[in-house]
């Protein structure tokens, strides 16, 4: 039974993690409708940011999250203001290929840089700490704070949405641009803003995530994956259902470990041949594609 | 001034009598290296290229002191004093690049022979394009069995590989349960009889992995799990849960430097208790693996050509290391030890030889003898296999085993503990808890 336990608490603190991974792009592609295919190149970013702060100045890597929102936020601006903007003039292929197109400028920045090199955290408060709960639940420090930080960046992005007239101003241009502008809503701005809101949460994880997961300039690429699979599975336009589709997916990426617990559990020797663990990653596409095919709309969509 | 031009066309034409025998004489070798450079196995790649830079420095400079005979002349005697040149490339871990560097250094740069390139999937590569174009490769640190059983006649390989270490690990684990371990009375079977392995999905873990299932069937072990991993995961939490589920005795890896690391981390993160963990040497021999790890390293096993304690039982090894440390800052390790090592066969190659002719280089390589007296790593010396299965493979290799131990002064070091004959400390046993 360890193994069901450990699994199922493995899978609520990874699928938090991934959550805020994909709360940068829930905002963005969920909310505002602009696809953005460098969002896991924020993450690498922030996980760059925080490793390197980290790193030169000796502090210890929570600290420097601060940085690493401000940095996000910059850049989210900055990529909206200088690049994406222009995109939006044009049919939906633009945003797809101009998006691409800003992954490769960022990664291959990275790779400038910061070299090929994996880099990684070996020490810091909650570096290397975990609790072991019995029944095979051990928690990792690393993966509580970012589930922490989850659970009070949903709360946060969630209120602003929906009790600030800020949120509704977002809101109102994510579903008509043309009508917002004509109400006064400055929604050049909004856009902006959600890439800067957008941008600092992810850059946030990024700094969290590099505590327990090395960085190189080509991680950025599972995330999106990833993020983008949370964000179909949620349903655009629903910060919660972002929350609840991240808990899925960390389900789906432990599927190895449910595996396991049936394998060993009853004895299956077939089961315990079949190399799981190697597929991990493969289910996640294959979510996507699923949800794609039955509810194009995902779990909690409410937009067209 | 008439006149002196008239003399102008002789002198050039005296020049040009001249100068291809005085290029011809001086004329480098040029050999290409393949390395990882960057990516997740960067740190081995130092490691490599140090290595290979110091037996080229002694190679190319009269060196009376030690004694070795690549350090008697200052280059190539029989080529009128050659020296060589090596020409690295970063193939990252990537076997596509690999080839196609192998063929720029061909095409492009005209090397004289290849020598690389670590990762077994790279030299898989790099062997083909060197067999195409009939260039010898020389290859010194890839292990993955399968290399020399292609039948290829442009390659050697210098280092045992995994048949060979796989095979010492299982007659350690026999020895255990025969009591031959130094400082370890007899563990009785049953309590070490579980395994479960964890390695690299690349040619060279894919093959260690199944050399373990095949040797624990030999020699009565039941391997419980064996799960195949990407060495660029950025995250391996639930194969390590995957792999303490099934509660080994023994856990056993084939990892390359970050993924060792990464491994070694979320061993300790997810309180995994076993009592032995082997590593399948790159990774866990870096000098990173333990820099980065600290005391988590304590205890654990890994195999290796090289243990710096062999310096008290091989002078030539001490000398050597002496200068590596001069160099690098570090002691010679299994990767560093073996790319010096590889370099030394090819100054062999060449010196016999006589000519930088790939037909002339393949006969002196097929025909080679070095004796072990003047390696640094304790083999008993190398001499390719020219015919049967294993062809081009050095016949006369063997590997250790060595544990991390603290010693008195704090510092962490790799003490022998296999062969049984030469080990040089007590074993710890069974691992301290993370």
């Amino acid at each position: 039974m360890d193994i069901l336990f450990g699994s199922i608490a493995s899978g609520v603190l990874l699928g938090m993690v991934l959550s805020l991974v994909a709360l940068g792009l829930t905002i963005i592609f969920g909310l505002m409708d602009i696809v953005n295919f460098a969002h896991g190149e924020f993450l690498m970013i922030g996980m760059y940011t925080g490793l390197l702060t980290a790193q030169a100045t000796g502090m210890d890597p929570l600290f420097t999250l601060p940085l690493a929102a401000g940095i996000g936020f910059l850049l989210g601006i900055l990529c909206y203001g200088g690049f994406v903007k222009f995109l939006l003039r044009g049919p939906m292929i633009a945003q797809l290929l101009g998006t691409f197109g800003l992954m490769l400028v960022l990664r291959n920045l990275a790779l400038l840089f910061f070299g090929s090199e994996d880099r990684a955290l070996h020490h810091g408060l909650l570096v290397g700490r975990s609790f072991d709960v019995g029944m095979g639940i051990i928690i990792s420090a690393t993966k509580l704070a970012v589930a922490v930080l989850a659970v009070l960046s949903f709360c946060g992005v969630w209120l602003l949405m929906n009790r600030t007239k800020l949120g509704k101003a977002l809101t109102a241009t994510a579903l008509n641009r043309q009508g917002a502008r004509y109400m006064g809503i400055p929604t050049e701005r909004m856009n902006a803003l959600a890439w800067g809101i957008g941008g600092a949460t992810v850059t946030i994880a990024g700094a969290l995530i590099v505590n327990f997961w090395s960085v190189n300039p080509y991680v950025g690429l599972i995330f999106t994956m990833i993020a983008f699979t949370v964000v179909a599975l949620g349903g655009f336009g629903s910060v919660p259902g972002a929350f609840f589709a991240g808990l899925v997916v960390g389900f789906i990426m432990e599927i190895p470990g449910f595996w396991d617990f049936f394998a060993i559990t009853f004895d299956i020797g077939w089961m315990a041949d079949v190399p799981m663990i190697s597929l991990k990653y493969t289910w996640i596409y294959v979510a996507y594609f699923v949800i794609m095919l039955i509810s194009p709309r995902g779990l909690f969509g409410w937009k067209q | 001034m008439k006149k002196a031009s008239r003399n102008v066309p002789a002198l050039f034409l005296l020049l040009a009598l001249a100068l291809p025998c005085s290029v011809l004489a001086a004329e480098d070798i040029k050999i290409g290296v393949l390395f990882p450079l960057t990516g997740g196995a960067a740190a081995s790649g130092r490691e490599l290229r140090a290595g290979a830079e110091l037996a080229l420095e002694i190679a190319n400079n009269a060196m009376p002191d030690i004694n070795m005979a690549m350090a008697k002349n200052a280059g190539i005697k029989s080529m009128g004093g050659a020296q060589i040149t090596l020409i690295f490339k970063d193939h990252e871990g990537n076997p596509t690049l690999g080839a196609d560097l192998a063929k720029k250094l061909i095409l492009d740069d005209k090397v004289h022979g290849l020598m690389g390139a670590y990762h077994s999937a790279v030299t898989k590569a790099v062997s083909a394009v060197a067999e195409q174009y009939g260039v010898p490769l020389i290859n010194d640190s890839s292990t993955s069995p399968e290399l020399t059983k292609q039948g290829y006649k442009w390659f050697w390989r210098t280092t045992p590989h995994d048949i060979y270490f796989t095979k010492d690990l299982f007659e350690f684990l026999k020895g255990l349960t025969e009591g031959k371990v130094k400082g370890v009375p007899a563990v009785p079977k049953q309590d070490i009889m579980n395994l479960a392995s964890a390695c690299e999905k690349t040619e060279w873990g894919a093959a260690v992995s199944e050399l373990i299932e095949k040797f624990s069937k030999d020699y009565g072990f039941e391997v419980k799990k064996s799960i195949l991993y990407a060495a660029k995961a950025t995250d391996l939490s639930s194969e390590v849960r995957s792999l303490i589920a099934v509660k080994p005795d023994a856990m056993l890896f084939a990892s390359y430097a970050s993924d060792a690391i990464l491994m070694m981390k979320t061993l300790k993160d997810q309180k995994a208790a076993p009592k032995l963990l082997w590593g399948q040497n790159a990774g866990f021999e870096v000098p990173e693996f333990v820099t980065t790890l600290g005391d988590t390293t304590v205890g654990s096993l890994t195999r290796t050509v090289f243990i710096p304690k062999i310096a008290q039982v091989k002078p030539i090894a001490a000398k050597i290391n002496t200068m590596y440390k001069a160099k690098t800052g570090s002691d010679l390790g299994g990767t560093s030890a073996r790319a010096f090592t590889g370099l030394q066969a090819w100054v062999h190659v060449l010196e016999k030889a006589g000519s930088a002719k790939p037909a002339d280089i393949q006969k002196a390589a097929n025909s080679i003898e070095i004796p072990g007296d003047e390696l640094v790593v304790p083999w008993q010396g190398i001499k390719f296999a020219t015919s049967g299965e294993d062809l081009g493979q050095n016949i006369l290799g063997m590997g250790l085993i060595g544990q991390y131990q603290k010693t008195a002064d704090g510092k962490i070091d790799l003490e022998i503990v296999y062969p049984f004959n030469v080990a040089t400390a007590n074993m710890i046993y069974p691992f301290p808890k993370f």
